[in-house]
């Protein structure tokens, strides 16, 4: 502790904020689906608790009121004095969210002084309340609280062919001594059979609180048989004797089973082993300052820049020495030195890369909250988690994602009455998926809502007077839905808090441009609406195709290129003076980049044209490049800030041969062209 | 005379003479391949790899719009410390470094070129030099 500096010591207590408010958020969530289940709430409490402790360590005596309120709650919870319903769980979500702003507030401020009165009260309520509730709570295991048995015991008993029966006792009212009495049923029951479990336990301290003592036993004989064990005692009012109602099943099936289903407040088995396993996950991890990590793929890249020297200077002095056994030995090596560089490139990467199972956390609650608010089910499936992508694309692409699921909800499940009537099940269905495919990370958004009605799309663009009437009328129905990619669109009649505001969409693509990366939608009315997001894996490394314009070489991100195709000049057609190609019944505008580069076009004679058909966001478009060299792994490097933003170009890199390519930015190659907004090849009939 | 202390680089720039102070050098390098930047500053050459660093290489003709001539084996790129990065400038030859015994502010105009891009007049026993304003000189 004396080691540690103040500043230290914060990091450390946000550090450890930030992974208890995370594990309490998803043990809350679980806690929402499974109500009784003890394991979470000890998990909770025990989050709580871990709170308390550090924030009081670090002197934040809001957080740590707040926490120990919590606790006191969570402890009544735990001790089964109260029970878990969905007010209960709304106030954790709350408190949750307080705890959240207050970590926030210790970030930014060093401080948290909170107003958190209103919370407290609310967790008081509770606890007042359960003053309540655990009057009734006894009563209730009087008349018929529950036992808990060991399924070991209730196997063994069953298996040796007792039956498991419930006796009630009820002592008269001037009946002494009640848990002696109880305690010699107990003894008088063993003699015939075996008690698995007595409730309330026979301890002398509970001797006024009993009223009736049920027992579990496990015996060979019948009712009759136990009864008159127990009429036999004095003070007996009255005896009720029931089968186990489980017994039947047990012998069929795994035991857990069914006394999880008699007694619901016990935890399925495996909920355990899982929790812990994510607690686990956390503590195995290591905090490293993001600069370092940065520094170090700074230096990877180097080595891979140089690394393709050595393997170009290989191949050179190969054809000059071709006897020389030096150059082949020289080969070898080069040949080694790119394979490990190659494992250490993909090892560093890899340090940088998250599970997006980090932002797909973010959604089950948003999804909860949100379905509250519009009083519409939902059931979200999350499938992919464990996708790992960049760091900095994935705080990149939540926004977006956070707005397609909000307009998912919003805009694309109808509401219960609606579903209701056209057949589908009440429960509204949310897909956010994840998976790799080659060198790029695929998400899709998928709802099974009314999905986008094209002409709707037409007369709100219309009326937006984003279009034209002509344009309108030549476009196709899955052209018509891009346009909800245009700035200023939103169907929405009215404007909701969640989405409509009339930027979403455009937002959602401008964050995906701006990674380089490619949206898709499809629709079908009344089935639903899938959204395409198709991203590079990184920013810093990426895979690049080599093109020459004139005779300068760029690079071309390979996560923009839809195809490559070369064409003879008399495939190209021309409408209204653009230059246009039709790849599979769809007309994509060319382009030659060179007159926005003021290059010379080329004038080789051959017949054929090379095209690159590059995408950004929805758009495409068709490049015509001189020259077409490979692809390889390029390092992205700026350009700095004496240069500045340039249209068309991202950054820089260098090749192999020390020289350095621009790498070309779709997106601004868009903008460069002028093909950016009209041209949804919208305006060019097909 | 606190200029007097200061070490300058004298460049060629054809038949003129110009001075850097060599406290704003980062390194002078010799010709080296340099790659086009479409649609960016009209004097500006290109980009250049320096160890792994890429450079903007702006050309001084350009920016004092003389004719352009053949790089000749005496270019040399002088890469100045701009803000947070480095630019290289090339000049026609780099001649010597030296101290001024004196310096005079710079001229409304000097060698027909607009005087906000020169320091002062730096007087040395081989005659005058215009010493230039680094950041005059890399601006629009």
């Amino acid at each position: 502790m004396s080691g540690l500096n103040r500043t230290e010591l914060m990091a450390f207590f946000l550090a450890e904020v930030d992974e208890q408010l995370f594990v309490l958020e998803q043990e809350i969530l679980r806690l929402e689906e499974d109500k009784n289940s003890p394991e979470i709430i000890q998990t909770i409490f025990r989050v709580a608790h871990t709170l308390k402790g550090s924030s009081a360590a670090m002197g934040f005596d809001v957080m740590k009121q707040l926490t120990h309120e919590m606790e006191n709650v969570l402890d009544k919870i735990r001790h089964r004095q109260m029970t878990v319903n969905h007010a209960v769980v709304n106030v954790l979500f709350r408190c949750l969210d307080h705890l959240g702003a207050l970590k926030k507030q210790i970030e930014t401020e060093g401080q948290c002084s909170a107003d958190i009165a209103a919370i407290v009260k609310q967790l008081h309520q509770f606890e007042h309340q359960n003053a309540a509730a655990e009057q009734e709570k006894s009563q209730e295991q009087e008349s018929g609280g529950w036992m808990e048995l060991n399924p070991e015991q209730l196997k063994e008993a069953v298996e040796h062919g007792f039956q498991i029966w419930i006796c009630e006792v009820h002592f008269n009212e001037e009946c002494e001594m009640r848990v002696a009495r109880g305690l010699i049923i107990q003894n008088n029951l063993n003699d015939i059979g075996r008690v698995l479990a007595v409730c309330p336990p026979l301890v002398s301290d509970s001797e006024s609180a009993i009223h009736s003592i049920r027992f579990a036993v496990a015996a060979e004989g019948g009712a009759e048989t136990l009864k008159s064990v127990i009429d036999g005692t004095a003070d007996v009012q009255e005896v009720q004797i029931s089968p186990f109602p489980v017994v039947k099943p047990l012998a069929a099936v795994p035991v857990e089973e069914p006394a999880k289903g008699r007694e619901e407040q016990r935890n399925p088995a495996q909920a355990k082993p899982k929790a812990e396993e994510e607690i686990r996950k956390v503590g195995q991890t290591i905090r490293v300052d993001v600069e370092r990590l940065e520094n170090l793929m700074n230096l990877v890249g180097e080595l891979v820049i140089d690394q393709t020297r050595i393997a170009q200077v290989g191949a050179v002095l190969g054809d000059r020495f071709a006897a020389d056994e030096t150059v082949d030995e020289l080969e070898q090596i080069s040949n080694h030195i790119s394979r490990v560089i190659g494992e250490l490139q993909e090892s560093v990467m890899k340090t940088r890369m998250l599970p997006i199972e980090q932002l797909f956390n973010r959604f089950p609650r948003m999804v909860r909250d949100l379905s509250q608010t519009l009083d519409k089910e939902i059931n979200l499936i999350i499938e992919g988690k464990e996708t790992e992508l960049d760091r900095t694309v994935i705080e990149e692409i939540g926004d977006p994602l956070i707005h397609l699921i909000r307009n998912a909800i919003d805009h694309g499940v109808e509401d219960a009455d609606q579903r209701r009537t056209s057949g589908k099940p009440v429960r509204g269905t949310i897909r956010v998926t994840a998976h790799h495919q080659e060198n790029q990370v695929v998400i899709t958004v998928e709802d099974d809502g009314a999905g986008i009605d094209a002409e709707k799309i037409k007369q709100s663009a219309l009326r937006k007077e984003l279009i034209t009437a002509q344009q309108a009328e030549n476009m196709k129905e899955s052209e018509l839905v891009q346009l909800v990619f245009l700035p200023g669109f939103s169907t929405a009649k009215a404007v909701s808090d969640i989405s409509g505001r009339g930027v979403g969409m455009d937002i959602v693509r401008s964050h995906i441009e701006k990674l380089n990366g490619i949206i898709d939608v499809e629709t079908s009315i009344g089935e639903g609406t899938t959204f395409t997001i198709k991203l590079p894996l990184t920013l810093a490394i990426l895979r690049g195709l080599l093109i020459k314009l004139a005779k300068t070489t760029y690079a071309l991100p390979m996560s923009s290129v839809i195809e490559i195709m070369r064409l003879p000049h008399t495939e190209i057609d021309s409408i209204k003076g653009q230059n246009v190609v039709k790849v599979r019944d769809k007309v994509i505008p060319l382009v030659w980049l060179h007159d926005a580069f003021h290059l010379p076009r080329s004038s080789r004679n051959s017949n054929n044209l090379f095209i690159v058909i590059v995408g950004s966001a929805e758009k495409r478009l068709g490049l015509v490049v001189d020259e077409l060299i490979g692809n390889q792994e390029i390092v992205v490097k700026s350009m700095g800030s004496y240069i500045g933003k340039l249209d068309g170009v991202s950054g820089a890199t260098i090749l192999g041969d020390g020289s350095v390519a621009l790498i070309l930015d779709v997106t601004g190659v868009f903008k460069l062209t002028g093909k950016e907004s009209q041209l949804l090849s919208a305006e060019l009939p097909v | 005379m606190e200029g007097a202390q200061k070490q300058y680089v004298v460049i060629e720039l054809g038949i003129e003479k110009y001075a850097f102070p060599i406290s704003e050098i980062y390194e002078i390098i010799k010709m080296q391949k340099i790659t086009e930047v479409p649609n960016s500053k009209v004097f500006l050459e290109g980009v250049t790899n320096l160890r792994g660093k890429i450079v903007p290489i702006i050309s001084l003709r350009k920016k004092f719009i003389m004719k352009e001539c053949d790089r000749t084996k005496s270019s040399r790129i002088v890469v100045v410390n701009h803000r947070d990065g480095i630019v290289g400038i090339i000049v026609d030859g780099v001649r010597q470094v030296t101290r001024f015994l004196d310096i005079q502010p710079a001229a409304e105009t000097v060698t027909g070129l607009d005087g906000r891009y020169f320091e002062g007049i730096g007087s040395s026993e081989e005659g005058l030099v215009s010493i230039l304003n680094i950041e005059q000189v890399l601006g629009q």
